[in-house]
């Protein structure tokens, strides 16, 4: 596990009691200034495997080299900073690579280029699987793969295998 | 004998006319103008996964006319397994436009017609027993005594059919561990198969399953000569049968002499792998170059190395000796009963990788083919798609599937052919419960008001 910081900095005549959260895969082994999601407040750390070996120590005027991942209010019910809120939390910086994205390719030919059908998501054209007709006709139900087909064909990339 | 043996040129005139015929009594591509030998069978398939819904598509492939009856609105669970899951070929359902079903599925139910009951309601155990009334008979799969539970097994329906022919699949079947389920792989290791296959563990082996469910499609079949079988009794009884097949025992059957060899002998069977405890040398070697080094797949680039290599008796292991230069190893192992000996093949098959360590697959079977001896390359799917065999013989083929455009397959002639009745595909599947209508109006004569009554209660 890793650590969190429970801020109790005053604000106005009232304790902050933000919990920021250290997430393990950035504060593990980890040593500078972090801002509570709250209130601001800046604390030096220096964490070793997970454990608070300094700090958290106030660092009024200084600026935060990392905010935390996630923040909490557990006295006020469930008020939070999500992830990635602006200012507060830290942004998320690892886009995950367009194919897990969950984007699927829509394939429309097979490998010798005759159309396939049954993709993803389906034309609302195509009815529901109940109403179903027996054969899908390519031309009628899916137009701009028909298309496509034809100029294939034009150019010689459908084939027999 | 001098005048019995024929010259090259002359058994090849023999050949080719044989060849024409074969080739124009089989026809791969023709099956459509042919009969279908199950026409006027109706069979009634409660499976899922390979192994029991594999044996209905055998019937379907034959012509009989099979009913999948699938979970509403889920279907088959192999829909959802296998590979990647649903990610293919959509919709599932009506209500399910973003669920498909993987291609797991494919040729286990090739040419059903797809309904969708939930058959363990009391409500609609009446349709179930009037699609029993008008069919030849089932396959279920579940565990024991379910479908008796539910009144539909053997013994109840047999009172409203007597002709009804009865497949329960069961894994284990009765018997002690009444209570199992199963999966190929818990047969392989049940039945003693996977003790077997793999290399010996000083080899560096471990007990192996085969990469595909073997026992599933090879249980499943063989369910279908069962049926089969039952089918011959009825027209000369008029009764039907009861046929239990548990998946677990089948491997036993693919075993060989393991069996027998524990009882005469107490001797426990090894695991041999890639070699041949009867035949040497007669086995799989890795040469040491790539046929394909540039590919970028790595099947190509890094694992066309393997050769398959028979030559096993006297002449053609002398043979294999000469031509790679093994001269003293036919010296040491001149006689069959030498070299099937375990240390024998060790010391044969390590000499032939040695040899094999600087030229690539296609050069190590060019070499050895060229000498007369029987070698191939260890395919991959890819090239087994470029063999002119499998295309020319019509395993390979593509299908124009009516719902799902171009599908690659191996068809039904993977299982033989036939000269007046081939197996065909007609489509590989179709959505759950796509033929409802078809089915509860159209054959059963249940008004559409109650179709709908079903369908609006999941009951369909």
């Amino acid at each position: 596990m890793a650590d969190v910081i429970w801020c109790k900095k005053e604000k106005g005549g009232k304790a902050c009691n933000t919990v920021n959260y250290l997430d393990p895969y950035c504060f593990w082994n980890w040593e500078g200034k972090v801002n509570c999601a709250e209130c601001g407040t800046v604390y030096f750390i220096h964490m070793i495997q997970g454990h608070m070996y300094i700090g958290p120590e106030e660092k009024p005027g200084e600026k935060p080299d990392k905010m935390p991942l996630y923040a909490d209010k557990p006295l006020e019910g469930y008020v939070n900073y999500r992830p990635g809120t602006a200012g507060k939390t830290a942004p998320f910086e690892c886009i995950p690579r367009h194919f897990l994205l969950g984007k699927a390719d829509m394939v429309k030919f097979s490998i010798r280029g005759r159309p396939v059908r049954g993709w993803r998501p389906q034309p609302p054209s195509a009815g529901t699987a109940g109403s179903f007709p027996y054969k899908w006709d390519i031309q009628k139900l899916s137009p701009e793969v028909w298309q496509e087909y034809q100029e294939k064909k034009k150019k010689g990339e459908v084939k027999d295998w | 004998m001098a005048e019995l043996i024929k010259s090259k040129e002359e058994l090849e005139e023999m050949k080719v006319p044989y060849e024409e015929y074969c080739r124009k009594a089989f026809a791969p591509g023709k099956e459509w103008e042919k009969s279908e030998a199950l026409k006027g069978i109706r069979w009634l398939s409660c499976t899922m996964y390979i192994f029991t819904p594999h044996s209905a598509a055998n019937l379907a492939e034959l012509g009989a006319e099979v009913i999948k009856i699938e979970i509403p609105r889920m279907g088959d669970a192999m829909r959802h397994t296998s590979p990647f899951n649903e990610a293919y070929l959509y919709p599932l359902h009506d209500t399910r436009p973003m669920t498909g079903t993987g291609f797991g599925f494919l040729g286990a139910n090739v040419n059903e017609l797809y309904l969708s009951m939930d058959y363990h309601i009391p409500e609609m155990r009446e349709v179930f027993y009037d699609l029993v009334r008008q069919s030849d008979g089932l396959t279920e799969l579940y565990r024991p005594g379910t479908f008796d539970r539910w009144k539909i097994s053997y013994r109840t329906l047999q009172q409203i059919n007597p002709r009804f022919i009865y497949v329960w699949g069961g894994g284990f079947g009765y018997g002690p561990k009444v209570f199992g389920g199963s999966y190929d792989i818990l047969g392989q290791a049940h039945a003693g198969f996977a003790s077997i296959t793999g290399m010996h563990e000083h080899m560096g082996g471990h007990a192996l399953k085969s990469t595909n469910w073997v026992i599933d499609w090879a249980s499943g079949t063989l369910i279908a000569y069962g049926v089969l079988a039952a089918i011959h009794w009825r027209r000369k009884t008029g009764l039907g049968t009861m046929i239990e097949f548990s998946q677990v025992q089948t491997p036993t059957r693919f075993s060989g002499y393991s069996v027998p060899l524990y009882g005469r002998f107490g001797i426990v069977r090894q695991r041999w792998g890639q070699w041949d405890t009867q035949l040497c040398a007669h086995g799989i070697i890795l040469c040491g170059k790539s046929d394909y080094p540039d590919a970028q797949n790595p099947q190509d680039k890094l694992e066309a190395r393997y050769v398959m290599v028979s030559a096993f008796n006297d002449p053609d292991f002398k043979e294999l000796c000469d031509i790679t230069g093994q001269k003293k190893l036919y010296d040491k192992y001149k006689t069959q009963k030498d070299r099937v000996e375990a240390l024998a093949q060790v010391e044969i098959y390590t000499a032939l990788e040695k040899w094999a360590a600087d030229k690539t697959r296609s050069q190590v079977v060019k070499t050895l083919t060229d000498a007369g001896i029987l070698a191939s390359p260890v395919m991959n799917h890819r090239e087994v798609y470029e063999a002119g065999h499998m295309r020319a013989r019509g395993t390979l083929r593509w299908l124009e599937d009516p719902l799902f455009g171009d599908v690659l397959l191996q068809s039904g002639h993977s299982t033989g052919m036939m000269t007046k009745t081939p197996r065909r595909t007609n489509w590989i599947w179709r959505p759950v419960g796509a033929d409802n209508i078809k089915i509860y109006r159209d054959m059963l004569g249940k008004p559409i008001s109650k179709v709908e009554e079903w369908y609006a209660k999941a009951w369909i």
